[in-house]
């Protein structure tokens, strides 16, 4: 579904992701690990096209055709979807207009029932929305968004224990089951901690260091790694 | 006193149509209904006993304490428009709402003025009295059918609340584009009157003055929401002034304004006069164009120990990171931008009948386009 061939992308003429080399079949889940600021963000970020980020060389294929040279929405069109690590704050825009906007207010009460977030309908998106509610929000714009590929830049972080098995089992409900036209998804989430890994089955596991990827693997065996060795090349 | 088919045939359908879009409604679904044509007032009927409204004129000859309400709130040599407004007619042109004490207004009151000359002159005094205790609920609006565009009209409002009345309102005016509009509206809570107000100013026209300045005894609470819009072409000068006069009085004062090219100024003042008030001012601006003009001018002034007022300001584009939030999503470009504007404005909160939401929102990609 998705295929990176040697992609390296610049911010201000300073490079952020080198020659990154990553291939998502269709139906199955990664996860990157990576310490901060190796560019764990900024590759979802090129993969969907948000500035300020510039690539410089390689490509992106979604479905086998390039997507680097299409605006943000036309990529989003295709079905690429981003649940954000720090989304902005829409002050005035309810969840439930913003819903209707992209046609999926009948399905909203039913999908926010699933993040206990049935509360936040008339709420302004991400105003005054807690760490782990803003998490929870964002898995549930995906899953009203309805993409074929979906992206979560660390989902878990700052989300309440009560709560991490429901985001955790929305984020596999949603790769794991076929789109609402019956296409197989899949799925590349960014994780801080691992803990994801207990609630969503992942395929494969890449980590990332200085920009680069620096090795990839089986998803437990690599955190178990990371876990006593640190981020590095398992021997 | 009951709405009848004679009373609906002093409107024509296309004055019927013209008021809709500003909030009017079948006057056998209000409390009360009145309705100002040119210098005439064609309607004014109550269908509830605990509401009386009645031309100016009329009320000043039935009850005596009008005439004291009358240029109670503001003196007749104010300023040149009052003046005039004041020496201009021996009979005054306006309404009298009185709601009645203890009166609890189940359907809400209608006020409307239209202005069908061209070239039209309107001067207009209205007085409102919400008794002891009454809570009701207002809609006014303003309007001139397509064929006019240019005039002038000057208003004066007084509204009178008495202790613990209740009363929350909507305003939408809908003027002529080439039109000068000067608006004064005077308030004087007593104590432990509450009111929650929204204007709505976004029409386009050439340039609007609106001044309004309310006085809050104690234990008071007066919300109020302003929601302005400047296509090019369109001035819009607002000043506002809000007095904490009492103990414990409170006020929350919010102005939202979109600029495609036209000029806002917003002057408010807050000033508190006495100790154990609060109040809140905020002024939000947007700029959807390169040209035109916002100003945000608020002002606090504290003269009593224990006066906690504060005000937020902001002026500024639409922020990118929120578009591309809104875009990631598949939304188009237009489709993201209204989705902000729109909230920007609160379209969605209750207060705003939802003709008038659909209408603002025309209003805007309209005058984005440059169609206006
Ligand atoms: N908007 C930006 N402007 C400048 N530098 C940025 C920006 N976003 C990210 N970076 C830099 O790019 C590098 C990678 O950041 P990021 O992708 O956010 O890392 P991660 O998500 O792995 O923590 C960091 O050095 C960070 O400072
Ligand atoms: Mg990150």
């Amino acid at each position: 579904m998705l295929e990176i061939r040697n992609l390296t992308v610049t911010i201000d003429d300073v490079e952020v992701l080198a020659d990154i080399d990553l291939t998502l079949p269709e139906g199955e889940l990664h996860v990157l690990l990576g310490p901060n600021g190796s560019g764990k963000s900024s590759l979802l970020a090129t993969i969907l096209g948000l500035p300020p980020y510039r690539i410089v060389a390689g490509e992106i294929l979604f479905d086998g055709a390039p997507i680097q040279t299409l605006p943000l929405e036309a990529r989003a069109r295709l079905g690429i979807g981003l649940a954000y690590q720090r989304p902005p704050s829409l002050e005035g825009v309810t969840v439930s207009s913003f819903a209707a906007a992209i046609g999926a207010w009948d399905r909203l009460e039913r999908e926010a029932a699933a993040l206990d977030l049935t509360a936040f309908l008339d709420r302004d998106m991400n105003v005054g929305f807690s760490g782990g509610e803003i998490k929870r929000w964002e898995v549930l714009k995906l899953v009203l968004q309805d993409p074929r590929l979906l992206l979560f830049d660390e989902p878990e972080s700052g989300v309440d224990l009560e709560h991490v098995i429901a985001v955790g089992e929305a984020i596999a409900h949603a790769v794991r089951s076929p789109d609402r036209k019956g296409r197989a998804c899949s799925g590349l989430v960014i994780t801080h901690t691992g803990l994801i890994l207990n609630h969503v089955k992942a395929d494969r596991a890449h980590i990332m260091k200085d920009g680069r990827i620096l090795h990839s693997g089986d998803p437990q065996a690599l955190f178990a790694h990371i876990q006593t060795d640190g981020y590095s090349v398992p021997a | 006193m009951t709405t009848t088919t004679q009373d609906m045939a002093k409107l024509s359908n296309e004055e019927r149509d013209i008021l809709h879009d500003v909030g009017f409604d079948d006057p056998s679904a209000r409390a009360a209904t009145s309705v100002l044509a040119d210098r005439e007032m064609r309607m004014a009927l109550s269908n509830d006993p605990g509401v009386e409204i009645l031309p100016l004129s009329e009320a000043l000859r039935t009850y005596d304490f009008v005439q004291d309400l009358m240029f109670g709130l503001v003196s007749p040599d104010e300023n040149e428009h009052i003046a005039m407004v004041a020496e201009h007619m021996h009979d005054p042109l306006g309404h009298f709402v009185w709601v009645k004490p203890g009166a609890k207004v189940r359907l809400p009151v209608q006020c409307f003025t239209l202005l069908e000359t061209p070239q039209g002159r309107q001067f207009t005094h209205d007085v409102t009295l919400i008794d002891e205790g009454a809570e009701v609920e207002m809609i006014s609006g303003a309007a001139v059918p397509g064929s006019v565009h240019k005039g002038r009209h000057i208003s004066i409002g007084e509204s009178y609340m008495r202790k613990g009345a209740s009363c929350s309102s909507v305003s939408i005016e809908h003027w002529g584009a080439a039109m000068d509009v000067y608006s004064y509206g005077y308030a004087h809570l007593e104590e432990g009157a509450r009111s929650r107000s929204t204007a709505i100013m976004m029409a386009p026209l050439t340039h609007h003055l609106s001044r309004s300045h309310t006085i809050l005894d104690a234990d008071t609470n007066a919300v109020s929401q302003a929601i302005v819009f400047a296509p090019e072409g369109t001035e819009r000068i607002i000043e506002t002034e809000t007095r904490l006069a009492g103990e414990g009085a409170r006020s929350e004062d919010v102005a939202r304004m979109v600029s495609v090219g036209g000029r806002i100024v917003n002057s408010a003042m807050l000033v508190g006069d006495a100790a154990g008030t609060n109040g809140f001012l905020g002024c939000d601006g947007l700029k959807l164009s390169d040209t035109g003009e916002i100003m945000a001018v608020p002002s606090l002034r504290a003269r009593a120990e224990g006066a906690m007022l504060s005000h937020e300001a902001s002026v500024g584009m639409i922020d990118s990171e929120k578009l591309d939030y809104l875009m990631a999503t598949g939304l188009d470009e237009d489709t993201a931008r209204n989705l902000i504007v729109t909230g920007f404005l609160r379209l969605d909160h209750g207060a705003i009948p939802a003709g008038v939401r659909t209408r603002v929102v025309e209003m805007i990609e309209q005058a984005k386009s440059g169609g206006m």
